[in-house]
């Protein structure tokens, strides 16, 4: 299936925002048409968070204490196994090509793939948030300033995902690299995230969390601009 | 720090830059051992001589690599890619060094061979972050794809050290359990001792700049040997 073309092909910001738009609609439109990828997703966070709290418990205590680690970690694997089918099926479908040669910059790709990576991670985070909950014994209150934390959270770590997924997407051994090269830059993302759910969890006033939710901004911010940037370079030829 | 199109040999600066080092190496390894030893160490401290200059030719070579890396992404110059390879093979080599001499001189001093100390835990991030680099590079074999994955990890690999040193930083005050410092500032330093680290931190750059221009003068033969 491929991006419909909707009339003329004018470079222009608003232009752009509409392609953003599309793109990351298309996506969600055949990822959820085809299932197989958000079932294989949220069988594979089920298992993982089952097993992790079965090697850490059955007691509350160390369950509790516990699990905004254990959230991040599944989150952090979860988003890697979904970058890469941001992209595995435009290489398969060989329609990666059409989508570079549309002309006018190639940075709305990058945002669309964005778009359509936090349109899936947000519902699947809130997905891991409750099955933690659940299994570790977490109070869930305060669920907007979780929630918040979550979308912060998932957008550093999914704009930094996106990029690599798309630079290797045309190579082989991009499954072992990717987490690699990921890891190695998320580590600020995911320390922030533990901490702010850590502090909301213990009933910390906002603001002292509101330092780690700082951090998480500036990094969005920076590795979004980055990687918005380099994105274009990094695809051509 | 740019070589002229096919070079024959390397020219003569990288060779007096390369000789300059060598030749003042011993001298500095003689004023680390001729330094009094610390007050509180004893004479554990002269692990710093080494150390400290690795830590530094580490962070000074990778913030190189950013910046050639950079300037490929710009200018597309297959030299800038080579220069910002070679900064980045040797700075993962000091790196190394320090990383190892580090973990040596921590487990006299402290007891333990690592802890999650902000300055430790980023270097150890650096390091992951060019290992990735390397693999990225041997992982592509199209020249110009691979330069251009290899700038942006090198871009992006390094604007994440002061974010990442101020998470961990932010992350260790939470717990004050350990206040262990590993700074120079903690070793009171006897003038001679500030002398010899210096003049050794000059005598590494030196050699730095002049293996990273050999380097640099290596890659530029083994592309003339791919493309031929």
């Amino acid at each position: 299936m491929r991006l419909r073309r909707t009339g003329g092909l004018r470079p222009g910001r608003l232009w752009a925002a509409r392609r953003v738009w599309l793109l990351a609609l298309r996506d969600l439109r055949l990822e959820v048409r085809d299932r197989f990828g958000l079932l294989s997703v949220s069988a594979f966070l089920g298992v993982m968070l089952f097993v992790m709290a079965l090697a850490l418990g059955p007691d509350e205590g160390p369950l509790r204490r516990a699990a905004p680690g254990v959230l991040w970690v599944a989150l952090a694997f979860m988003s890697t196994l979904l970058s890469t089918r941001a992209f595995a099926l435009e290489v398969e479908d060989g329609t990666l090509e059409d989508l570079l040669l549309t002309p006018g910059g190639k940075e709305w790709i990058y945002l669309g793939k964005l778009l359509f990576q936090m349109l899936l991670l947000l519902p699947m985070g809130l997905l891991a948030l409750l099955v933690v909950g659940g299994l570790f014994y977490l109070p869930l209150e305060r669920g907007f300033a979780l929630f918040l934390t979550l979308g912060l959270g998932m957008l550093g770590y999914a704009s930094v995902a996106t990029f690599y997924a798309g630079l290797l997407s045309r190579l082989r051994g991009r499954e072992v690299l990717l987490p690699l090269l990921l890891f190695s830059l998320v580590v600020p993302v995911v320390l922030a995230a533990v901490r702010a759910t850590v502090g909301l969890l213990e009933g910390l006033p906002g603001d002292e969390v509101a330092g780690w939710w700082q951090l998480l901004w500036v990094f969005d911010v920076v590795y979004l601009t980055a990687s918005t940037l380099l994105f274009p370079l990094v695809m051509e030829g | 720090m740019l070589k002229t199109e096919s070079p024959e040999r390397p020219d003569a600066l990288t060779w007096a830059l390369l000789a300059l080092g060598v030749l003042l190496l011993p001298v500095g390894l003689y004023l680390a051992l001729a330094a009094p030893p610390d007050v509180n160490q004893g004479y554990l401290v002269r692990i710093m001589y080494l150390h400290v200059p690795g830590a530094w030719l580490g962070y000074l070579a990778f913030f190189v690599t950013f910046l050639y890396s950079l300037l490929y992404l710009f200018r597309q110059d297959p030299r800038y890619d080579r220069l910002a390879r070679a900064s980045a093979e040797i700075g993962l080599v000091f790196l190394g060094l320090a990383l190892v001499t580090g973990m040596l001189w921590a487990r006299p001093t402290w007891g333990v061979y690592w802890t999650w100390e902000p300055r430790l835990t980023t270097t150890a991030i650096l390091f992951a972050v060019y290992v990735g680099y390397f693999l990225l590079r041997g992982a592509i074999e199209d020249p110009e794809l691979r330069a251009k994955a290899a700038a942006a990890v090198g871009v992006l690999g390094f604007i994440n050290v002061p974010i990442s040193y101020m998470s961990v930083k932010w992350w260790r005050s939470l717990h004050q359990t350990q206040s262990i410092d590993l700074t120079t500032g903690k070793v009171h330093m006897a003038p001679e001792m500030l002398q010899a680290l210096l003049f050794n931190l000059l005598v590494f750059t030196l050699l730095y700049l002049g293996l990273v221009r050999f380097r640099g003068f290596l890659a530029a033969l083994e592309e003339r040997k791919e493309e031929a």
